[in-house]
């Protein structure tokens, strides 16, 4: 088997042991890599009602198909757990180079469980793993994490840790690689309920591809197609926040104010294409990708200065500018900064702050218990601070530690109503009220609120996607099927290790020479779909079994009941006989019982055990 | 006119496509340690490649001056190890200023893909360009390589 390593690294922290599991072709066929060796990993290694903080929650990681290939834009890791946030199956996907570093060391994906005695890295040369003291790493940020570790070890491994946040068990906490997280769904406290401050890794094996010609030859004929696509000069000029203006402005789903409103009336001021020429000072880029999105932003003078991130993406300047009503745009890269810092998942981190802020709004929470001035009109000092206080759980930041269903929980008071989330995780930067697919994409995802699980913001704001034109936003009529193909279009992705920024270049049609190039084994794209598919089914299964079920799922009463109020999307919200009409066609689509339970008859056709 | 690799670290991404592209095509396999050229990504400011300038820049540090058994030569402008003499002794992997003499059971370099560098059609950023050598971009790299 070409392409693969066929190992699995398994390591014990509580035992300080490691053994190795061989997998064979049927395993690659069957959950092709990435998140779906990920997801195999949790869905079989953690035992129901288990604690995702407990020692006997896993933490997966695995690097795609694609991983260590020369494949534009194709070297993302997957992380997968428990999540601590939402109770369910959660996978996160970063752009570091841990994942193909890990395949050169001679594995395909890492299962972590128990839980080491004091505060512990991995070490992991090659064939050798070693659980290593980091007595003197806790409480270190994940700047300096790295620096000592590649000081010890050598400038050459690669290292994916934690910060103070993760150490803390914060709900929010990201893991940290190369200046890109894996931020989402609070693995960052996984890692840190387990005492593992960092994953080190050297790999110096040779990864052979199937058919080296043929997979260079692939290799520059898409990069000849992404340098003559317009969105490359855009993306790279601009970042991801490229469209920010034009969502705003021809779309008017910008959530702003904490979903107070659609449209950010300062939005100019947080516009890459304002912000770009003055701060961006180089181009960044994930490991393998040859359309880089990544900006070094720095800031050289004034309160800020000194801030030096890799950033801002979109949905950063939502969450920690329009979320919070932040124009500044130096804060939110100040705010942007301590969150990677800290290891705080910046959508999750912003959206806490600006339900803070309407808390705040509404005199429901006052400076008194705070000890900051949350009003919109401070925003600019107000974000970074509170950002500081939760990393750290100092005062108030230590109540909104956990995202906004946890903090309303604990003030009580009404807060509930201002809480914006679905199964706990904060939304990103799309106002599903104005885009209605969307929204139930946002109930579907099986880690909470998300955009990438399915995707379905890109269909509904352009009009037309893959299969399919002419897709009404405002329409919630055939959104159930649509969602529940995207889904299964995105677990493909996420298991090859593709960068989502490609899926319009690469159409899953397009991906079988890749794999065949690399791994040599042969698919149609029906038969890749159906792995995204076993994969979504082996997350729906696991949160059933949960119980985490369709009431669950449910959109925040916002989106139900109080229409976007400015903007071109304004009058429009979702129904609740719309949003059960979706619920209902994509359960039918999935084959599901209508309260969201995978049939056994679905789980048998896919092979699921 | 000679051509040669020359590299723009402030262009670079620190992607490190390039060293996969080099080894594929050169060995039909990745390893990074193998790469003609190597990317190093130090921190979130500093990304730039290294690349063989096939001692046109590298004044008494040359691979060539320094060889004890007279395997490497430059032939039209090309620094080739002679694999029969190569010895394997390791002197000029340790003498290159760019880090870029490779070592496996002998010693090899860059032979720039016979006139169409693999790295360079890989680069979208134009971090690695093929064209008349700039000593003043050797020198920065050079002066990134001493600060580690």
């Amino acid at each position: 088997m070409k392409g693969y390593t066929g190992k699995i690294l398994k390591i014990d922290l509580t035992e300080e042991k490691s053994h190795e599991r061989t997998f064979d072709e049927g395993y690659a066929r069957k959950y092709l890599g990435g998140q779906g060796f990920a997801v195999e990993l949790v869905y079989h290694g953690v035992p129901k009602g288990a604690d995702a903080l407990g020692p006997k929650n896993v933490l997966a990681m695995a690097g795609g198909t694609f991983d260590g290939f020369p494949v534009g834009t194709g070297g993302k890791v997957a992380f997968a757990a428990k999540s601590p946030a939402t109770g369910t199956l959660a996978e996160s996907i970063m752009g570091g180079s841990i994942g193909p570093e890990l395949k050169h060391a001679g594995y395909d994906a890492l299962e972590i469980f128990g839980k080491a005695e004091k505060p512990s890295y991995l070490w992991i040369d090659d064939g050798t793993v070693e659980v290593k003291d980091a007595s003197d790493l806790w409480g270190k940020d994940t700047r300096e994490v790295p620096e000592i570790l590649k000081k010890r070890h050598g400038w050459d491994v690669k290292v994916a840790c934690i910060g103070v946040a993760g150490e803390k068990l914060s709900r929010l906490a990201s893991i940290d690689c190369d200046d890109r997280q894996a931020g989402r769904a609070g693995l960052g406290a996984v890692m840190g309920s387990k005492n593992l401050k960092a994953i080190v890794i050297r790999g110096t094996k040779d990864l052979v591809p199937a058919d080296p010609k043929k997979l260079l030859e692939i290799a520059l004929r898409y990069q000849k197609i992404y340098e003559a696509a317009p969105s490359f000069v855009e993306d790279t000029k601009y970042g991801t926040g490229e469209f920010l203006g034009w969502v705003n402005k021809d779309r008017g789903v910008f959530p702003t104010r904490n979903w107070q409103e659609g449209v950010f009336n300062e939005r100019e001021k947080i516009d890459p294409y304002y912000w770009a020429t003055r701060y961006v000072t180089k181009n960044k880029a994930c490991f393998a990708c040859t359309k880089p999105c990544g900006k070094l932003f720095e800031v050289k003078s004034g309160k800020f200065a000194g801030v030096a991130i890799d950033g801002i993406e979109y949905e950063t300047l939502y969450s920690l500018g329009g979320a919070c009503g932040n124009s500044d745009v130096e804060s939110v890269a100040r705010a942007n900064e301590l969150c990677d810092l800290l290891g705080l998942d910046t959508i999750s981190a912003g959206v806490t702050v600006g339900f803070a802020m309407e808390l705040f709004q509404r005199g429901i929470i006052t400076e008194k218990e705070t000890g900051v001035n949350l009003a919109w009109s401070n925003a600019s000092d107000a974000v970074p601070r509170m950002i500081e206080m939760m990393g750290n759980r100092s005062g108030f930041g230590d109540l909104l530690a956990d995202g906004v269903k946890v903090a309303a929980q604990r003030i009580g008071k009404g807060s509930e109503r201002y809480a914006i989330h679905t199964k706990g995780m904060e939304p990103p930067a799309y106002d599903v009220r104005g885009m209605k697919g969307h929204g139930l994409a946002y109930m579907t995802s099986t880690r909470g609120a998300c955009h990438l699980r399915a995707g379905f913001y890109a269909p509904e704001l352009v009009g037309k996607f893959w299969k399919w034109e002419g897709i009404d936003r405002f329409s919630a009529v055939g959104k159930g099927f649509m969602v529940s193909q995207t889904e299964n279009f995105m677990c493909v992705y996420d298991s090859v290790g593709l960068c989502k920024f490609s899926r319009g270049f690469y159409l899953i049609a397009k991906l079988p020479e890749v794999v065949e190039a690399i791994a040599g084994l042969k698919f149609t794209e029906d038969e890749l779909l159906k792995i995204g598919e076993r994969i979504h089914n082996m997350k729906g299964s696991f949160n059933a079994r949960e119980g985490v079920l369709r009431k669950d799922w449910l959109l925040p009463a916002r989106v139900l009941e109080e229409p976007i109020p400015e903007g071109v999307s304004k009058g429009s919200k979702i129904s609740i006989e719309e949003m059960n009409l979706m619920l209902d066609d994509y359960m039918k689509a999935r084959g599901w019982t209508s309260d969201g339970v995978p049939t056994p008859e679905k789980l048998k056709e896919l092979g699921i055990e | 006119m000679v051509k040669m690799l020359v590299p723009y670290p402030e262009n670079c991404t620190g992607c490190r496509f390039c060293e996969m592209a080099c080894t594929v095509y050169h060995d039909g396999k990745v390893n990074h340690a193998d790469a003609r050229l190597q990317v190093h990504r130090r921190n979130v400011k500093v990304d730039f490649p290294s690349v063989c300038t096939h001692c046109v820049s590298c004044g008494e540090d040359c691979c060539v001056l320094h060889c004890p058994v007279e395997a490497i030569k430059k032939e039209d402008g090309i620094v080739r190890v002679n694999q029969d003499e190569c010895t394997a002794c390791g002197t000029c992997v340790e003498v290159c200023p760019f880090g870029v003499m490779r070592m496996e059971e002998k010693a090899f370099n860059c032979d720039l893909c016979g006139g169409d560098p693999t790295c360079v059609k890989f680069c979208p950023m134009k971090a690695i360009v093929y064209e008349e050598p700039k000593p003043e971009q050797y020198e920065k790299v050079k002066k990134l390589l001493k600060e580690v």
